[in-house]
């Protein structure tokens, strides 16, 4: 409560609101947000390193390298935030579900197959990124929400300059390209489905640093219902603008688990 | 990534698209079943509690392929679009985030190629004022179904009254939501041939506009923004108004008055407590000459207890297309003369769209007539000019 003769501040140095209160008392959620996207994070950078090994052309080893980085760097921003707010963010790339996203990247990498890669970082793990670290943005107090907007963002460009190559890849044969991204969709879709369904139904993601932290989402104004909407929103608009058939995309959705 | 960035110009074999419809599901029983439909038999139904997370998250797109067939011979092929508005939000508060779907769903038939589009529902309701808020069309044109809609109505009133030997020249005429689009053509088609016409809606201005309009060809009118004025004068009675839910009551309405309920979503609340009155869907037509949807929607995106049964919305865009008449035909709000509705009519029952058999909510209202009882699900094909016969007329009480 405030008292005569105290000024308190209500904007930070970078001119963002501060709700003090929502960040202390609800730090162990932000906690496991933002344990799950550096852990996203840190994949992605393992993906892109993996795939600079199977670049030919010496350009494209150096910009798989150099998106590498900027993963890395997206994964210390939120460590950062964490920080800021008191807490240790883990990270588990071996946790249940991140595992498997890496494998079924893996398993592109062994077939040398650099659009199937693109498919599945690209249009399938940052259309998940950048859906929910925009809505995420939306409700985080001062840096942490900017930190979050920033990055989706960022990952945003990402998919802009993959779509052109992917376009070009599908103008070549429509009815391969389709079935490779719906084998792929089987894959890693389905895994990234129940990650985002509203309650974890196969045990603990091994990512929150307590019990799961989807029934708190409420508390910071999120739901987990909300972040599975966006996300494949999210993803069906890419395969949209990838020239999939709407109808056939619409399908593959809802046969999702949930 | 420098990868080959090359060969953009390289096409798919193009679809020829003569139509699409563009609509939404009236309640979340319907959007149920869209869903269990493209998940598949194989799969647990979505409960509705995720249906209901997830279905607004869905961008408007092509739902199924729909093929029509002529009586006249030829045929057509389309595409349903469905804009995915949930059902609990046609009301007036998500009136920007509804045209923002609407006008996605306009981009993926433009997008397809079609070469007319029908607005179905609210879709024609939220665009019918507001066509400059379409795309870029570039060789799409957009029709709002109206005219169509306002000729299956008329017939509608017209056939129940001749089958119930009701003196349509001796009736007092109710239209509630008389201002819009499909309540105004109503007017004055059935103006001419009723005694005296009551006219409600929600905007005084519009109400006198029209009034006096009806008036000029000698017609006695009475109009009222208050709903409960008029009911226990009417005869006949048309629901056109654009309701978010079925919410309508029409309190002390005459025991015998004839109830036309065109609204989609349903205009009469299921407590509407209409005793003794006689309800009927309108706005409806059938296609004799065959429809199928790809994949197979069948009884799904046209619920209603007769096959083949569509919204007159969107059978227009249909006889258009059967026609090869591409063009705007409804356009705007308050064009729909009884002039037009004739010249639409003619067209479709050219192709074998005709009038359906009526129903509520109850079911039928008619038996089904020899064709229909015998035909394959989504493909039918008549066994000679056939007309359904009506057996009875369902009192409700």
């Amino acid at each position: 409560m405030k008292t005569e003769g105290q000024i308190e501040p209500v904007m930070d140095l970078n001119g963002s609101p501060i709700d003090r209160s929502s960040l202390s008392c609800h730090a162990p959620i932000w906690q496991d947000i933002l344990a799950q996207a550096v852990t996203g994070e840190q994949l992605a950078a393992m993906n892109y390193t993996s795939l600079s090994e199977i670049c030919d052309d010496p350009a494209e080893v150096a910009d798989a390298l150099e998106h590498a980085e900027g993963e890395r760097g997206h994964a210390a921003s939120f460590a950062a935030e964490g920080r800021k707010i008191g807490v240790d963010v883990d990270n588990n790339v071996d946790a249940r579900h991140w595992r498997r996203l890496r494998e079924a990247f893996l398993g592109c990498i062994a077939e040398r197959d650099f659009i199937g890669c693109l498919i599945v970082q690209e249009i399938m793990l940052e259309s998940f990124a950048v859906a929910s670290y925009a809505r995420v943005a939306k409700v985080a107090p001062g840096s942490l929400g900017e930190t979050f907007a920033r990055i989706a963002e960022e990952e945003e460009q990402h998919v802009d300059h993959a779509m052109a190559i992917l376009r070009a890849e599908r103008a070549l044969d429509p009815e391969r390209f389709d079935d490779k991204v719906y084998r792929l969709h089987l894959d890693v879709m389905t895994t990234l489905a129940k990650m985002l369904a509203k309650e974890c139904k196969d045990g603990h993601c091994e990512v929150c640093h307590a019990s799961c932290v989807k029934p708190s989402l409420v508390d910071v104004s999120l739901s987990a219902a909300e972040l599975r909407g966006a996300s494949l929103e999210q993803y069906l608009k890419a395969l949209d603008m990838l020239g999939l058939p709407g109808e056939v995309t619409l399908q593959w959705v809802t046969q999702l688990p949930i | 990534m420098g990868y080959a960035v090359a060969n953009l110009a390289r096409r798919e074999p193009a679809i020829e698209v003569d139509f699409a419809l563009i609509g939404h599901q009236e309640s979340w029983r319907a959007a149920a079943d869209v869903l269990a439909v493209l998940r598949g038999g194989e799969l647990t139904a979505l409960p509705d509690d995720e249906i209901k997370d997830i279905l607004p998250w869905i961008p408007p797109r092509t739902v199924c392929h729909v093929d029509i067939e002529s009586m006249a011979g030829g045929n057509a092929r389309g595409l349903y679009i469905d804009c995915f508005i949930p059902p609990d939000r046609l009301e007036a508060a998500y009136v920007h985030e509804n045209l923002a779907r609407v006008r996605a769903a306009a981009s993926c038939a433009i997008k397809s190629g079609a070469k007319i589009v029908s607005l179905g529902g609210f879709s024609s309701i939220l665009i019918e004022g507001n066509f400059d808020q379409l795309p870029e069309k570039r060789n799409t044109v957009f029709t709002t179904g109206n005219t169509l809609t306002v000729g299956f109505i008329v017939q509608g009133i017209k056939k129940m009254c001749a089958l119930e030997e009701r003196n349509l020249r001796n009736a007092t005429l109710l239209i509630i939501g008389a201002t819009g689009d499909v309540g105004s053509g109503c007017a004055r088609c059935l103006a001419p041939v009723v005694k005296r016409v009551l006219l409600n809606a929600r905007n005084i201005e519009r109400l006198r506009r029209l009034a006096t309009e009806l008036e000029a060809e000698g017609v006695e009118v009475e109009l009222s923004t208050d709903l409960q004025r008029f009911p226990t004068q009417a005869d006949i009675v048309i629901c056109a108004a654009s309701l978010g839910r079925p919410s309508l009551l029409l309190n002390r309405i005459a025991p015998h008055a004839l109830v036309c309920d065109a609204g989609y979503p349903k205009n009469l609340s299921p407590n509407a407590g209409l005793f003794g009155a006689t309800v009927f869907f309108g706005g409806l037509g059938q296609i004799a000459g065959g429809l199928r949807f790809t994949p197979d929607f069948f009884g799904i995106l046209n619920r209603h207890p007769f096959p083949n049964v569509v919204h007159g919305c969107l059978l227009e865009g249909m006889a258009l297309a059967l026609e090869g008449r591409f063009e705007p035909f409804s356009k705007g709000r308050g064009f729909i003369t009884p002039k037009r509705v004739a010249e639409i009519e003619t067209i479709a029952a050219r192709h074998g769209i005709h009038l359906a058999p009526f129903a509520n909510a109850d079911g039928p209202l008619e038996r089904q007539s020899e064709y229909q009882t015998q035909s394959s699900r989504g493909w039918v094909r008549p066994r000679g000019g056939s007309e359904s016969a009506l057996v009875t007329s369902v009192r409700e009480g």
